[in-house]
């Protein structure tokens, strides 16, 4: 209903729902194996961790992804469903990508500069978390 | 096996009542989790955070096929949010507790307000020069199927101020801010309330991926929490938004307005206990 070009009609309306929806789908799937792993491998496990969580204020837990994916390929359910998590944030993260991208292709240079910037800040966002 | 279904129903509890309400579940979990599952303010937050981007991801799909998203004025107030969120989900791990239940507090107070005062259109034929400038001009339907309606937008400057407040607010609560970020577009920019509602939806997955990026790179999601709350939530939207076409919303919305009272209170009531 807006002022959109032929190029934006059949990037949003065909492309940006089937990536994005492959990308959620493929979270839940992920969260799911890691849930059900975790409630059939080891339930104790779950009960621990969740009275340890109402004990304390913040996790401060960092991980590097490859060790994440390594305890993943290793079956252990907490960095699989941490994994499925990081995938869920890819869906924004692509959608953003998805615009930039449209943006070049059609050398509207205002908004290249509009979403490089939405994407710079959230890369900017993993950094500070990195840090901070 | 008790904790996590009950975890799920929870979760699933707070996505149903965030579709129907059309607040999201965000605004529903983190209460729920820290009233009935004794959950740490910080914990609760993360987990919100992820489960708006989860239900967000669905729910703007659907608006952008349905073609009421405008996509440009989206990407110039993402750049506001987004600036918000990370900042906020980065002061969200040194802020004390009573500060955050104070905030959410009266989130819930300008909810409720949203809520109960949310009307009609204020449509401006024309856009201000900035707003020309960045062609943010759109059309919609019009209601009896005649020939679309073409909107302008204005003051574009004071809705940017009002969506870094919002994302500062989804950065720091976890929550979306739909209602901050609406209200901005609806009564600032004079954005048609339909269009600023699927705008809405389509930023608030960027504006809570910006905090949740932050939150998941220090470490700070509780996994065990996060998953089954975001499936939870994702089902409970779900179920939401497959009922919501058949209840008379209107007649619910004093249901919605008194939960949004109650749990302002209960926050605020937190807030000054742990001050």
């Amino acid at each position: 209903m807006n002022d959109r070009t032929d190029n934006e009609e059949r990037i949003l309306r065909v492309w940006t729902p089937i990536i994005l929806r492959t990308i959620l789908a493929t979270a839940i799937v992920i969260l799911l194996i890691g849930l059900i792993s975790m409630a059939w491998q080891n339930p104790g496990y779950y009960v621990a961790r969740f009275h340890h969580l109402q004990k304390i204020g913040h996790l401060q837990n960092r991980e590097s992804v490859a060790a994440l994916v390594a305890a993943s390929l290793r079956g252990e359910p907490r960095p699989i469903m941490t994994l499925g998590l990081m995938v869920l944030t890819l869906v924004p993260l692509a959608r953003v990508a998805f615009c930039f991208l449209l943006f070049v292709k059609e050398r509207d240079g205002i908004y290249v500069a509009f979403t490089a910037y939405v994407l710079i800040g959230l890369v900017a966002g993993v950094i500070l978390g990195r840090v901070g | 096996m008790f904790i996590l279904l009950g975890l799920l129903a929870l979760a699933m509890g707070a996505g149903f009542i965030g579709a129907l309400s059309g607040l999201g579940g965000g605004v529903f979990i983190v209460p729920a989790l820290l009233i009935f599952a004794h959950i740490p303010m910080g914990i609760a937050v993360g987990a919100s955070m992820i489960s708006v981007v989860a239900t967000s991801a669905g729910a703007s799909v659907a608006f952008v096929r349905d073609g009421w998203t405008n996509l440009r004025v989206a990407m110039v107030l993402e750049c506001a949010t987004v600036t918000g969120a990370v900042t906020g989900a980065y002061l969200a791990g040194i802020v004390p507790t009573w500060v955050l239940e104070l905030l959410f507090a009266l989130m819930m107070l300008q909810s409720a307000y949203f809520t109960v005062t949310k009307a009609g259109d204020s449509i401006v034929p024309h856009c201000d020069a900035l707003a020309e400038r960045l062609r943010l001009r759109g059309r919609i339907p019009a209601e009896n199927g005649g020939q679309e309606i073409e909107y302008g937008v204005v003051n574009v400057p004071g809705g940017a101020i009002l969506m870094v407040v919002a994302g500062l607010m989804s950065g720091l609560l976890g929550i979306g801010s739909g209602a901050l970020k609406v209200m901005a577009m609806d009564y600032v920019m004079h954005i048609p309330l339909k269009v600023s509602s699927a705008t809405s939806n389509f930023m608030i997955g960027v504006t809570a991926g910006a905090g949740a990026l932050v939150f998941l790179a220090r470490g700070d999601i509780a996994t065990v929490i996060a998953a089954p709350v975001a499936l939870g939530v994702i089902v409970g939207a779900l179920a939401g938004s497959r009922v919501l076409p058949r209840v008379n919303v209107q007649a619910l919305r004093h249901l919605f307005v008194v939960i949004l009272l109650l749990i302002a209170l209960e926050m605020g009531w937190r807030a000054l206990s742990g001050f």
